[in-house]
This record gives structure tokens, C-alpha cells and sequence, in this order.
């Protein structure tokens, strides 16, 4: 069962572009109405927590999307979300994700750690730049 | 930025329990009835296609996050996952966000790459030192 070893880097980069696609969907209905929910209808994109929470997935997401500094991108991007499943989930449906609707939270929080700590991958801005990443 | 770096390996371990146990809810939900859904819960085991998937999502939920044949368990969760995200959740809307599909994407892409890398240091695997991480 070892046959996707061998493209484990580049996996990694797949793993890091399309969770960050996904993620960006969310300030991206916030913001553009694209795709159009209605919650986030008239946001103020410096309302709190909301708005301003948006904004940081906006920057650091698309920094994470492109890999650049992603590590440092990634690492935010997980505290936010660990504030955001503790600061909203669990008030709005206890702890267990299933219940609360903090499944995404829970998995782009755990997964975008790993991606602080193992780096960008090879398809990435910051391998194009030549910056020093694990890409193993 | 690289001070997690040499963590890299147990946070490999760590995503794959964390994955695993948020997984892990929904066959609880289905069968166990904890935590107790209206949708999920009091599911028999052959119901098609909801059930069956249950049953695949224990067997290989549990060995995923022991870490046991962790890069196979991966590897058929993953492909479940892509399964599910085209005949449940795609006809309900193109976006993840709107199809109630996220999770099943995102768990889709973490468990492919977990069948690349392997179950990492805090496993069954390791202990038995078959497949590394």
C-alpha cells in the first residue's frame, strides 16, 4: 500500500491548494456574495468577529492558496480557526463537532498546523522563489 | 517560520487522530446514536447507501486512527469520501460550502494525502514498524 509514496510532495501541495480553495470560499461569501449566502448579507467587513475574521481569511488564504509564506499564513490561519471553533461553535451547539456545525473548523484548524510544520510543498510560490521548504 | 518543523512528524500523527475522531462521529451518530442526530440516528446497517457507508466508516475510521494499515484505511476513506461528495452532496450545489459537502471534501484531501504519507510516529504501524511515516 506504499504506491502513493512517491507523490507524497506533491500531495501535499494538493492538499494545501484545494483546502485553501475551499477555505477561501468563506470570505469570499462574506464579502463578494460569491457564492451568495444570505447570513452574510450587508456585512461589515469591520464588524467583529465576522467581518474582521473575514478579512484575515482573505489575506492569509490567499497566501496559503498561492504558497506564499505559507507557513506563517498556515500557522495563522489555524490559531484563527482554533479561536473560532471556541469562540462560536462550542457557544452554539457544544462540543462535539457533528452538532455544532464545526466540523470544518476542527479539520482546517488540525490540518493547517501540519501544513505550519511541513511547508508549502513543491508547487508552490515559495519553492519557485527558492526559499528553503520541506518538501518531503 | 520553521519552529514547527521538527514536530513535523507527531503532527502528522496528531491530524490523523484529530481527523479520525471528527470523522469517527458519524458512524457513531448512525449506529451508537451518540452523538444523537434526527437525520442519522437509528440507521440499520444495510440501508444503501447511507448505512453501508456507516459500516465503512467504522471498520476503516477506527484503524485510521490507531494507525493500523493506516495508509490503506486512508486510501478506501478517501475514495468514500469523493463517492459521497458526488452522489449526496454535488446534486444539492456546485459550491461546498452550499452542498453541506465541506467536510466531505476536505476529509476527501486529508485522507489521500495521509495514504501518501503515512500514519506517522503516534501509531499501530510505527509500533509494528511496517510502514513508516
Amino acid at each position: 500500500m506504499d504506491f502513493l509514496s512517491p507523490y507524497r510532495p506533491q500531495l501535499l501541495s494538493i492538499l494545501r491548494i484545494a483546502s485553501a480553495l475551499f477555505f477561501l470560499e468563506h470570505p469570499s461569501a462574506k464579502f463578494l456574495a460569491f457564492p451568495h449566502v444570505a447570513y452574510f448579507d450587508n456585512l461589515d467587513p469591520l464588524s467583529w468577529p465576522i467581518g474582521i475574521s473575514g478579512i484575515i481569511e482573505t489575506v492569509f488564504g490567499l497566501l496559503l492558496l498561492v504558497g506564499l509564506w505559507s507557513r506563517l499564513a498556515a500557522f495563522i490561519l489555524s490559531g484563527e480557526m482554533a479561536v473560532a471553533y471556541f469562540y462560536f461553535h462550542i457557544s452554539h451547539g457544544g462540543i462535539l463537532p457533528i452538532l455544532n456545525m464545526g466540523e470544518g473548523a476542527v479539520m482546517y484548524c488540525f490540518a493547517f498546523l501540519y501544513l505550519a510544520a511541513a511547508g508549502p510543498g513543491p508547487w508552490s510560490v515559495d519553492a519557485m522563489m527558492g526559499r528553503k521548504t520541506v518538501t518531503a | 517560520m520553521d519552529f514547527l518543523a521538527p514536530y513535523r512528524p507527531q503532527l502528522l500523527s496528531v491530524m490523523r487522530i484529530a481527523v479520525a475522531l471528527v470523522f469517527l462521529e458519524f458512524p457513531s451518530a448512525k449506529f451508537l446514536a451518540f452523538p444523537y442526530d434526527p437525520h442519522l440516528s437509528g440507521m440499520s446497517p444495510f440501508d444503501w447507501p447511507a448505512g453501508v457507508s456507516g459500516v465503512i466508516e467504522g471498520a476503516f475510521g477506527l484503524l485510521l486512527l490507531f494507525g493500523l494499515w493506516g495508509r490503506l484505511a486512508a486510501f478506501i476513506l478517501s475514495g468514500e469520501m469523493a463517492f459521497a461528495y458526488f452522489i449526496a452532496h454535488a446534486p444539492q450545489g456546485f459550491f461546498p460550502l452550499l452542498n453541506n459537502g465541506l467536510a466531505a471534501v476536505v476529509f476527501c484531501f486529508i485522507f489521500l494525502y495521509l495514504a501518501a504519507a503515512g500514519p506517522g510516529p503516534w501509531s499501530i504501524d510505527a509500533a509494528r514498524k511496517t510502514s513508516t511515516i
